[in-house]
């Protein structure tokens, strides 16, 4: 379906305006997606497109949304299941022999992580090994190399029913960041991406690990 | 940027920010909502689609540049193609697949989401050059998210004359934003 009248760019043009409305069936859309990726000059007609359309955004009327915070906030900050153990509490109970028998543990180093989960290929010649301790999460490859070049590894986790988040890149040896244990039947993967992550911010690549994780 | 208090969130959420996310939620999910019905039609719907939107401005508000653009316009283009991927999914596969949905939904997305300031008022003067059928075509087809398939019915002509009646009057509305 291609207008003979149009020149090349003409045509390129047209298909970035049809892609920023919204006009093109699902074939047509992703094949447009595609190229944008790989193309630099037509993601910048694209880019052109979205910036004069923006103009029509005043057309849009406000709805009334429900407070979706309480979800969407489960799904990307999910919060550890156990108190955290309070030291003062025991303190403050057991008086001066049992604080100094903490003085004690305080000195010593922390025993054991929350939750340790490994990432591991079946002959285990690719292995991440996914530490949760006191909200830290700390995912340190144990065997293997990273990506072949061109490639990066990208690390996720999925709740239960819900699509995967992205929780960074595994370009580096050890990937370390803030996130809390989360409750049981979550799930840690790794997929195979393009340098600088997934585009679309779900897994592109395949899926090469993964891990139940969850206290 | 002091003018644009959405982009201020934005630079915030980007950092990590969670009362900056609260507060962003606060005021531009009423906009979005409005964004996110109108293309996809059902309540229900476009409540899932609000939380999905949600999750993905906190993954990608790093990626917002407020030299390029304004918080708001950056936030409706991410609605816009949520809700256009989604209704597309929705629409042309055969069966309510989740695994088909999972495929569609994992196709790579444009990246770049540059809208300048400034342009609005030499955007509507261009739409005014337009007859006044075409300008609501391409309007109508903008906020609504309608595809050709759509666009035809609704105008009762063949599929393949509303293509390329449309792509006129978008190169005739591209060469008067170009003079």
């Amino acid at each position: 379906m291609t207008d003979t009248a149009l020149t090349p760019a003409e045509e390129d043009d047209a298909l970035a305006a049809e892609y920023v409305l919204g006009v093109l069936d699902l074939p047509d859309r992703l094949a447009a997606e595609a190229r944008a990726k790989a193309e630099p000059a037509f993601a910048a007609r694209i880019a052109a497109w979205e910036n004069h359309f923006a103009a029509l955004n005043d057309g849009y009327a406000e709805a009334p949304a429900p407070n979706l915070l309480p979800q969407i906030e489960a799904r990307l900050f999910p919060k550890p299941e156990r108190p955290r153990f309070n030291w003062f509490r025991l303190v403050g109970a057991a008086g001066l022999v049992a604080s100094l028998l903490l003085a004690v543990a305080l000195v010593l180093p922390r025993a054991e992580p929350d939750f340790v989960a490994r990432l591991a290929t079946t002959d285990a010649s690719l292995a991440y090994e996914a530490q949760f301790d006191d909200g830290k999460l700390t995912v340190t490859r144990v065997a293997g190399t990273a990506a072949e070049p061109g490639r990066v590894h990208q690390l996720w986790m999925i709740a239960p029913g819900q699509a995967p988040i992205s929780l960074g890149l595994l370009a580096e040896a050890e990937l370390a960041l803030d996130y809390p244990l989360p409750p049981p039947g979550w799930l840690l993967a790794v997929s195979v991406e393009p340098e600088g992550g997934s585009p679309s911010g779900l897994p592109t690549g395949p899926v090469i690990l993964t891990a139940q994780v969850g206290a | 940027m002091t003018d644009d208090p959405i982009a201020a969130l934005l630079s915030r959420v980007a950092a990590q920010d969670r009362a900056a996310f609260r507060d962003l939620y606060r005021l531009t999910a009423s906009k979005l909502m409005g964004v996110l019905l109108r293309i996809l039609g059902e309540r229900a719907e476009a409540e899932d689609a609000l939380q999905e939107l949600y999750t993905r401005v906190w993954l990608r508000a790093g990626r917002f540049d407020a030299s390029r653009g304004r918080g708001m316009s950056w936030l409706i283009a991410l609605a816009r193609n949520l809700a256009i991927d989604r209704f597309r999914a929705r629409r042309e596969t055969a069966s309510d697949d989740e695994a088909m949905e999972a495929v569609v939904d994992t196709a790579p997305r444009a990246e770049t989401r540059m809208v300048a300031l400034g342009e609005a008022k030499r955007v509507t003067d261009c739409f005014a050059t337009l007859e006044q059928a075409q300008a609501e075509a391409v309007r109508g087809a903008y906020l609504s998210g309608l595809s050709y398939i759509d666009l035809a019915a609704r105008h009762g002509v063949p599929l393949n004359t509303m293509r390329t009646w449309l792509r006129r009057s978008l190169l005739k509305l591209k060469e008067c934003l170009e003079r």
